[in-house]
């Protein structure tokens, strides 16, 4: 299992290594430069306030790399796959659950080095900076959540892209009834609304998605 | 002789357009099997059912002994497989894809890799993409016979290749066979290439089984006779009538499966008689075969 998975490991980093690479530089370089400039121990309430809407506005780029970084991975450890019409996947000999698990963890140990690459680029950049009176730097526990962050979208976007044209399909369909539904309701003017039901379960705690939203703060309160 | 692939009344369907029905294969230990039968007749999806690629809707496969595909991951790990088309990466090495293989069969034989590499002319460093359709086809035959299966299965492994590389890989797949004692199950459409190294033959058209049998049977047993005073009905003859034509006034042309000498006596005892015995090589006995299967079927 170890050899199979040195395999699969590899073979996977040669098809994502410019997306690792790249996201790692961008891991490590948002901590730093949210926080450029922008601490020193002389500023007072007012400028520290600036300094929280600065890594605030920084902070919305974690979710979007960790967004970005789960899709792109996820295509990347299947485009090779679906080229070949998973002909060389299906008839290695191993269970098929084993195989896209040995595609899962290679992805993910892949995306270990951005999720690293945040946690090192956080801690220096709140080493080196001094911190205004009152606030204080949370380099571990937004590594941490960028790690949730990066498997949840990792683990979706590896989920739809392991499917066939056909459930892409299904869910698109899914997608397209939820807005239909959606869109005679209000003809109907019947009181539904079924956006604001599928955010409640998906985006707000504790859903599944809620890892994404809220404020991404290096350096708060 | 056990078999080393045992199909019993197979069915599988693909929508309204495609349907194999009532299919019994069975393929001996230690034998090149060769599968036949027109573009589209169902061979390769016969193969995916054999590997457990798609999932019957009816019948019985046995690989190896072991059921599929539920016994898929066991059966494979014994089972080399050519596909029709190339389904490699084609962003990896020669050298990348036998290493990835290599880690996945317990019986991976580096050596005959590296021979296998050697006696095609592969290079190690280029990409796969970048392979001649040769190549390619001789890359995918290393590599599994490099995984030292006791059965090879090889979905049309030469069709649209250079008349050099087909004898490299026919020759490459005899080798392995006489010193392995394996089994080959090989599909093509290209006859005289079948001819050539299969010892049993089966002949599949429109999802059926037309015909299965050791190939010199086949061969020596197929007939063209030239046949005079012979009633218009004949029952239950000991041959397989194909066809029957008349042959502008010089009797009648019989094309016949299973042929016997001794049988020329059943047809004099009908108040006919055989002027000729005509051998026909296995193609014309495919073509007459499918035209006998389709004339029935209409």
């Amino acid at each position: 299992m170890t050899a199979m998975f040195r395999a699969v490991l590899y073979t996977q980093w040669k098809w994502s290594r410019l997306i690792v690479v790249l996201g790692t530089l961008a891991a490590f370089a948002i901590p730093l430069l949210s926080l450029q400039g922008a601490a020193r121990a002389d500023r007072g309430a007012v400028q520290a306030q600036d300094l929280l809407r600065s890594v605030q506005s920084w902070g919305s780029l974690y979710p979007l790399l960790a967004t970005a970084l789960g899709l792109l991975m996820a295509i990347a450890a299947w485009a090779p796959d679906h080229r070949g019409r998973h002909i060389h996947a299906l008839t290695l000999p191993l269970p098929r659950w084993e195989y896209v698990l040995l595609r899962f963890g290679a992805g993910f140990v892949l995306l270990a080095a951005p999720i690293a690459a945040v946690a090192i680029g956080a801690l220096l950049a709140s080493l080196t900076a001094t911190i205004p009176p009152g606030l204080q730097a949370y380099p571990i526990a937004l590594a941490v959540r960028f790690t949730f962050a990066v498997f949840v979208a990792y683990a979706v976007f590896f989920a739809v892209s392991a499917g066939t044209a056909r459930t892409a399909g299904i869910i698109l369909g899914v997608i397209a009834a939820i807005i239909l539904v959606q869109v005679v309701a209000g003809i109907a003017n019947i009181d539904l609304n079924v956006f604001g039901a599928a955010q409640t379960v998906f985006v707000l705690g504790p859903g599944p998605l809620a890892v994404f939203t809220g404020r991404w703060m290096l350096v708060d309160v | 002789m056990t078999d080393a692939i045992h199909i019993e009344r197979l069915h599988y369907r693909v929508g309204n357009a495609f349907e194999i029905k009532d299919l019994d294969l069975h393929v001996p230990a230690g034998s090149i099997y060769g599968f036949l039968g027109p573009n589209g007749s169902g061979k390769t999806t016969t193969i995916r059912l054999v590997l457990g690629l798609l999932r019957p809707l009816g019948g019985r496969i046995t690989v190896l002994g072991s059921p599929m595909p539920e016994r898929h991951a066991k059966v494979l790990a014994r089972v080399g497989y050519v596909p029709e088309q190339p389904h490699l990466d084609v962003t990896l090495t020669v050298r990348e894809l036998i290493d990835f293989q290599a880690a996945f069969y317990p019986r991976w034989d580096r050596g005959r890799a590296e021979e296998l590499v050697e006696r095609f002319e592969l290079d190690g460093a280029r990409l796969f993409g970048r392979l001649s359709k040769g190549q390619k086809a001789k890359l995918m035959i290393l590599l599994a016979l490099a995984q030292c299966g006791d059965l090879l299965v090889l979905d049309e492994p030469t069709d649209g290749l250079d008349p050099v590389v087909r004898r490299d890989i026919l020759s490459a797949l005899v080798t392995y066979v006489s010193e392995r004692g394996a089994t080959i199950f090989i599909s093509s459409h290209l006859v005289h290439e079948l001819e050539r190294v299969c010892d049993w033959v089966a002949v599949m058209d429109d999802g059926r089984l037309i015909t299965e049998s050791p190939m010199e049977k086949l061969k020596h047993g197929t007939k063209r006779l030239v046949v005079s005073g012979a009633p218009a009905e004949i029952g239950n003859p000991p041959f397989r009538m194909l066809s029957r034509e008349s042959s502008n006034g010089a009797g009648e042309s019989w094309v016949v499966g299973d042929w016997e000498p001794e049988m020329t006596s059943y047809i004099e005892n009908l108040g006919g008689s055989v002027r000729d015995v005509i051998d026909l090589d296995l193609e014309d006995g495919f073509v007459e075969l499918l035209r006998s299967f389709r004339k029935v079927r209409q």
